[in-house]
């Protein structure tokens, strides 16, 4: 084995939103994700590596929260889960979402949220010194189209954030964020759990048969309407390869959600398989998530 | 409407991105699947060493173990005396490993033949050897995965996760043990630890089903030497990435029959071969095998 080699095609595999391409260029940040000397700035904090996880045994994942100036630990409070975590919570990344709902959150266009950053679980090396690469369960725990993602959710990371904070169950008041396999995961937690999770963002999103989701427009069409409001983003340059088309499959779950009359958001711009447009958008993304009115 | 357009437009413009590890990758155009040894009853444990010889057995009425000479192509029985094994491969000391199904016994052969019993009492279906000296052998009928430790200490280290525990192997950094489920559709990896225990067991691989089956007939397994898991299956062999994720198909020999065993062979260990029924089937790919280099 080659481990440089091997290393590169599981980066490949795993972070290649990270490679842009030309038609990403025109997707820039504005204002609402810059930070502003006027507005109060929430505090994130990394947690101790999330080791002893039941559902999915024997991982390790880094993970972070971020508690806005505004949290007040009387009220239940909004909570938004991000998938891939670290590239959302990262101060010069392509999303800086502590930074938006700073803004947002001040200017009173969200609620007050509490975030949750979490990576995908990864499985460490017995050998400490070995150099080869964790094997990744982050397909595993995202492509799949089961409630193992959501129990883990519900039955781990909200309670263990709960013993800090006042997090609300209102499952109105509680939205999930994701970047392709990361963005079917979102839209997963909350189709299998539509009483705990009700508010779905998902960019790029694999609804491709990587592990059998490319199912989900025949499944939106015939299964009774769920309580969900979902803002999709792909672009038309996104990848098309073995497990299928994004621009396709995200205009494929796009035409169902509108056929049952979901409360849904598409947006297609020329973008590849890459954050930026979804990272440039993101303000008024989250603005018409959180929206009070139907 | 014209947004779709634009799409469509857009999409026949892009070439294969940096994710594809599709069959493209590693089949090669004209390169099909050609016998390389037949006049077998029920081939199998097709196994390698490191000058790309193949090695195979035949359980049903086979005398023991034959070669596919990697120079002549020439098949020849290697070893005999040593009827119903099912499972094959060459360990760090040199000698084989096999489960001799037929005498219900894990075993270890020096290339002169001097057999060594590791295991009796054992329902074996197939093995894998580490470079650390651990042998993990599958048991069908108890869902049992046993582990012989290099002391030579017997662990059952896992039961009861795999319905019909078929095909065995391990990654490239050999601390990811896998094994094809033959009465289900996963292929199941745990974490092998430094004593070779094995832990997190999950379903970590789907294979795909055949038109109204449950089953996917997972059966023999073997490694590519960038990680991918080439498993044999009813539909052909199912190619898994390093993030467990079905990749590719590659067809039978022969459409109406079964493939039950696979290794890379060959001089650069480029060559995949198959155990088809009554044939050993092989062709060249543009990537190679794990085991022997």
């Amino acid at each position: 084995m080659k481990p440089a080699i091997l290393c590169l095609s599981l980066a490949l595999a795993i972070t290649s939103p990270l490679l842009g391409g030309p038609q990403d260029d025109i997707y820039t940040l504005g204002p609402d994700s810059q930070p502003r000397a006027d507005v109060p700035q929430g505090k994130v904090t990394q947690m101790p590596p999330w080791e002893n996880s039941k559902i999915f045994p024997g991982t390790t994942r880094d993970w972070w929260i971020y508690v806005p100036a505004q949290y007040d630990a009387s009220k239940p409070t909004a909570v938004m889960v991000f998938c891939d975590g670290a590239g959302f919570v990262k101060p010069d990344g392509s999303f800086r979402a502590p930074t938006v709902f700073d803004n947002l959150i001040h200017s009173g266009e969200m609620p007050v949220t509490i975030g949750i950053f979490i990576q995908p679980g990864s499985f460490p090396n017995a050998d400490a010194k070995s150099k080869a690469k964790p094997r990744s369960n982050r397909s595993f725990e995202y492509d799949s189209l089961s409630d193992l993602y959501a129990r883990f959710l519900l039955e781990e990371i909200l309670p263990a954030v709960s013993k800090d904070y006042n997090l609300t169950t209102d499952p109105d008041m509680r939205a999930i964020c994701g970047n392709s396999s990361g963005g079917i995961c979102a839209f997963t937690v909350a189709w299998e759990r539509p009483d705990e999770f009700r508010k779905v963002v998902s960019h790029i999103g694999s609804f491709t048969n990587i592990r059998g989701g490319h199912v989900y427009p025949a499944l939106v069409r015939k299964a009774e309407k769920k309580p969900l409001r979902v803002f999709l983003q792909d672009g038309s340059n996104d990848l098309d390869n073995q497990f299928g088309n994004w621009p396709l499959a995200n205009q494929d779950m796009a035409a169902s959600l509108k056929y049952a009359g979901y409360d849904y958001k598409f947006i297609l711009g020329q973008g590849t398989h890459n954050p930026k447009h979804g990272g440039s958008m993101f303000p008024d993304t989250l603005r018409w998530l959180w929206r009070s009115e139907k | 409407m014209n947004r779709f357009i634009a799409a469509f437009i857009a999409l026949y413009s892009v070439s294969a991105s940096a994710q594809d590890t599709n069959l493209h990758e590693y089949l090669i155009e004209g390169e099909s699947w050609k016998p390389a040894a037949t006049g077998f009853d029920f081939t199998d444990g097709l196994c390698c060493d490191e000058a790309g010889n193949l090695f195979f057995t035949d359980v049903k009425s086979g005398e023991g173990i034959y070669k596919i000479d990697v120079e002549s192509g020439k098949t020849s029985l290697a070893l005999k005396d040593l009827p119903g094994i099912s499972g094959l491969q060459i360990g760090p000391d040199g000698r084989f490993y096999a489960c001799q199904n037929k005498m219900q016994r894990v075993i270890a052969i020096t290339p002169e033949g001097e057999v060594e019993e590791l295991l009796a009492g054992i329902k074996c279906n197939d093995l894998v050897v580490t470079k650390a000296g651990c042998v993990y052998v599958t048991e069908t009928p108890t869902k049992q995965i046993h582990l012989i430790t290099p002391e030579k200490k017997h662990i059952i280290a896992d039961e009861g996760s795999v319905n019909r525990p078929n095909g065995i192997t391990v990654s490239p950094d050999e601390r990811t043990l896998i094994v094809s489920d033959h009465g289900g559709k996963h292929v199941w990896a745990w974490q092998i630890a430094d004593d070779g225990t094995l832990s997190a067991a999950a379903p970590f691989m789907t294979m795909w089903l055949p038109v109204g089956k449950e089953e996917a007939q997972g059966d023999g397994a073997t490694t590519e030497k960038a990680g991918r898991f080439f498993v044999t299956t009813a539909l052909g062999v199912q190619i898994f990435d390093q993030a467990g994720r079905l990749s590719g198909i590659i067809a039978k020999p022969v459409a109406d029959g079964k493939v039950v065993s696979a290794e890379f062979a060959g001089k650069n260990h480029d060559l995949l071969f198959v155990a088809a029924g009554d044939t050993i089937y092989s062709r060249k790919l543009k990537v190679s095998g794990y085991f022997g280099q």
